[in-house]
């Protein structure tokens, strides 16, 4: 067996402490574990964001958005090779959470749902072009998918058809995913929250 | 005597960030180095505070004020934690989470500290090895951590501990998920260890009494007594509502008090020896 | 995870033609696979590239998880292939016609392309999981020069999945043997999964804490810190890196050049 010394001066070098980088392995679990129950349920959402919300809820935009690209690329790995490609919509999902959160939008449940929308809008706008090179437009959920065969069986171009299919979807997923954060967030405790936050 | 030699805290207090109450109040308490020192107490005594103080780990890790002195020997988790933690192990208090969570076998799992401080690949084969064995883990090593039961996890928690082979020793109820016999191989393990400083939280009173050259009682943050077990355990206060040891109980229903006339109960085994032929 | 990789072990002299590669080089190649199949429209070589995907993964050891990733995607490839072959916007020439439902032929090979590209993928990357171990794979990128905060990242998601889901199986047959699962409304199934959701994700949270403690007392970010070398002897590392990259760099340089000429 041999040793061998780490290159230290590597330009892969991520800068975490190492509160985060326990923290993003336990949000790819709760997203793949909420994500699991929305499918045992046959609930018309997916849920697999819950974790990536409460990464950025908890140690702020970067960790969502690590949270969220890594739960692509190993969903993608061992489950969905094409999911990798949401990866993108993820990052997207992990800033506009942190960045909302930190502006207080996670503090009523009213604001929460300002918050929801905007999330949706943000999952929605990235989603729809890899929709719709991946897919041609679908997104693979059926009753989502009937209502895009009936827009483009209008003549209404794909990428509005799309488009709508993506947005009805990632507005019923976003606003059931931001209550549960806003929920499962409150039920924390404090010196748990003060662990996530302080440790930079 | 030497100062340097000596484990001393004063005025040590401990507050977590955003609570009102200390865990810890002003403990003050002296004693040798190379000891084994006993932590004991109730429910929400400061049992795991104190260890998270002697570990460095409030306020390296988890933020909180400290405030007073923690020496060990030469060594004080507060003013240099990374040369103070590499001359201490910890056992936490739950030994599912001390694992690295990053090993397929036990033998890994047991080797990433040493990997950690760049020891060389052979040294690590044969540590490993070594510290399977005094653990009774030898038969395991090829196994996946996850595999383990709770009081092998604990085993291999105490392994990793000393692997390698610290000055200091934190453990923080380290037999809370063995069997009798387990417990009863880890205490007989635990008096073979020389040559360093150990603190032991356990509510085991009878294997403390055993192995402890100190105990201390914790209740409410404050440590409110300090002493040979045979002082600390004759002097139990009702309040702190703690268990006395199996022989205590027993010498003293039976009337078998230390010879020396000072109407002291035996803690250990050898003292109820010495006092059942003085009684006889 | 099969095959431990422990350090008590030394070097393995022969596992079979796939342990001389290392992990960023099966990594890349599926990468170049994936770039491949994008780079080309035409239906037959489409065709080409999941046979030759095929192969590779055939030689070296088809494993379930493969079989899973195509089953989970046949259904949705299935559908494109209704809803672009009755709906596609290009659609002109007919195909069949089932009971009065008429199928295009664009829209049907538009659906094909697409779905052979994603069979590519998939094998491709069955290919690299079927063929490393967790283990393995992170010894690796701790070699290259990955740190190994971003290892350690990556790799323990690995081991929290299975955790994770065993954790959820337990609570799972906790709230079952109470019966909880007869609501109807979506609102009322949300409400039902909370108490067992919830504990869950707290549980969780409360590992991860404990975790970061514990790396931290066991001196894991040290800079005294040295790799352990792994087991397996690989060949031409650079070689094959530098020539993979350079190919996934032409590929992806040769389709933006495809899309962008249409618009000049």
């Amino acid at each position: 067996m041999r040793v061998q010394n780490i290159k230290r001066s590597s330009i892969w070098k991520i800068r975490l402490s190492t509160a985060t980088m326990t923290l993003i392995p336990a949000a790819v679990g709760i997203n793949y574990v909420a994500k699991a129950f929305a499918e045992g349920l046959k609930l018309p959402v997916w849920l697999g964001t819950l974790g990536t919300f409460l990464a950025s809820m908890l140690a702020g935009p970067v960790a969502g958005a690590i949270s969220g690209f890594i739960n692509n690329v190993i969903y993608g790995l061992t489950l969905s090779p094409v999911s990798t490609v949401y990866a993108i919509t993820s990052i997207g999902i992990g800033i506009a959470v942190g960045v909302l959160h930190a502006k207080g939008w996670f503090s009523s449940a009213k604001k929460v749902f300002v918050s929801a929308i905007i999330i949706a809008i943000v999952s929605a706008v990235i989603s729809t072009p890899l929709n719709v090179i991946f897919w041609g437009g679908q997104t693979g959920i059926p009753w989502g998918d009937s209502i895009f065969a009936a827009m483009i069986a209008n003549h209404i171009p794909v990428w509005i058809s799309s488009f709508t299919d993506e947005f009805i979807l990632d507005i019923l997923d976003k606003v059931v995913v931001a209550y549960l954060a806003f929920f499962i967030y409150r039920q924390l405790p404090q010196r748990m929250i003060r662990f996530f936050r302080d440790d930079k | 005597m030497d100062n340097r030699q000596q484990i001393h805290l004063e005025n040590l207090s401990l507050r977590y960030r955003g609570i009102e109450t200390s865990a810890l109040k002003h403990i003050s308490v002296d004693a040798e180095f190379g000891h084994v020192i006993g932590i004991i107490g109730n429910h929400h005594a400061g049992k795991t505070s104190l260890c998270r103080a002697l570990a460095g780990i409030v306020p390296t890790i988890i933020s909180g004020d400290v405030t007073g002195t923690i020496q060990v020997g030469s060594l004080s988790p507060n003013l240099d934690w990374q040369k103070y933690n590499q001359q201490t192990g910890v056992v936490l208090q739950n030994p599912a989470g001390q694992l690295s969570g990053l090993a397929d076998t036990v033998a890994d799992e047991i080797a990433f500290d040493l990997i950690n401080q760049g020891v060389p690949a052979d040294q690590i084969k044969r540590r490993v090895l070594n510290v399977a064995d005094q653990l009774g883990l030898g038969d395991q090593l090829n196994q996946s951590p996850g595999t383990l039961s709770g009081g092998q996890k604990q085993r291999l928690a105490i392994a990793t501990a000393i692997v390698t082979d610290p000055s200091i020793l934190v453990l923080d109820d380290p037999t809370s998920e063995m069997d009798p016999l387990g417990r009863q191989h880890f205490f007989s393990w635990l008096v073979s260890v020389e040559k360093k400083t150990i603190f032991i939280v356990s509510n085991e009173v009878d294997d403390l009494c055993e192995i402890a050259d100190q105990i201390w009682v914790l209740k409410a943050g404050e440590l409110v007594a300090a002493g040979k077990p045979l002082t600390v355990f004759n002097h139990l206060k009702p309040d702190w509502q703690l268990a006395e040891p199996t022989v205590f109980r027993l010498a003293k229903l039976m009337k078998w008090s230390i010879p020396g006339g000072a109407d002291e109960f035996p803690v250990t085994n050898q003292q109820l020896e010495e006092a059942y032929y003085a009684a006889n | 995870m099969n095959e431990p990789n422990s350090i008590l072990q030394g070097s393995v002299a022969h596992r079979g033609w796939t342990s001389v590669i290392d992990p960023v080089t099966k990594l890349l190649m599926a990468l170049d696979l994936a770039l491949l199949s994008f780079c080309f429209t035409n239906l037959l070589v489409e065709i080409a590239l999941v046979f030759v995907a095929l192969v590779i993964l055939l030689i070296s050891k088809a494993g379930k998880s493969a079989v899973h990733a195509i089953e989970f995607s046949s259904f949705l490839i299935f559908t494109m292939l209704i809803i672009q072959g009755l709906f596609y916007s290009h659609n002109q020439t007919l195909l069949v016609s089932v009971v009065g439902i008429r199928f295009y032929q664009e829209g049907l090979l538009y659906a094909a392309t697409m779905g052979c590209r994603i069979f590519v993928i998939i094998l491709a990357t069955s290919f690299f999981m079927t063929t490393t171990t967790v283990s393995e794979n992170s010894k690796y990128l701790e070699q290259v020069g990955l740190s190994y905060k971003a290892v350690y990242v990556l790799m323990s998601v690995c081991y929290i999945l299975p955790e994770m889901m065993a954790n959820m199986k337990k609570i799972q047959m906790a709230q079952r043997a109470r019966g909880i699962n007869q609501q109807k409304t979506i609102l009322e199934k949300i409400k039902s999964i909370l108490p067992v959701l919830v504990p869950l994700v707290i549980k969780t949270l409360d590992q991860s804490m404990e975790r970061s403690i514990a790396l931290r007392l066991r001196g894991f970010n040290s800079p005294h810190r040295v790799a352990l070398k792994s087991a397996n002897l690989y060949r031409h590392e650079m070689v094959n890196h530098r020539g993979l990259s350079l190919l996934a760099i032409i590929l992806i340089g040769w389709k933006l050049w495809i899309i962008g000429s249409k618009f000049i």
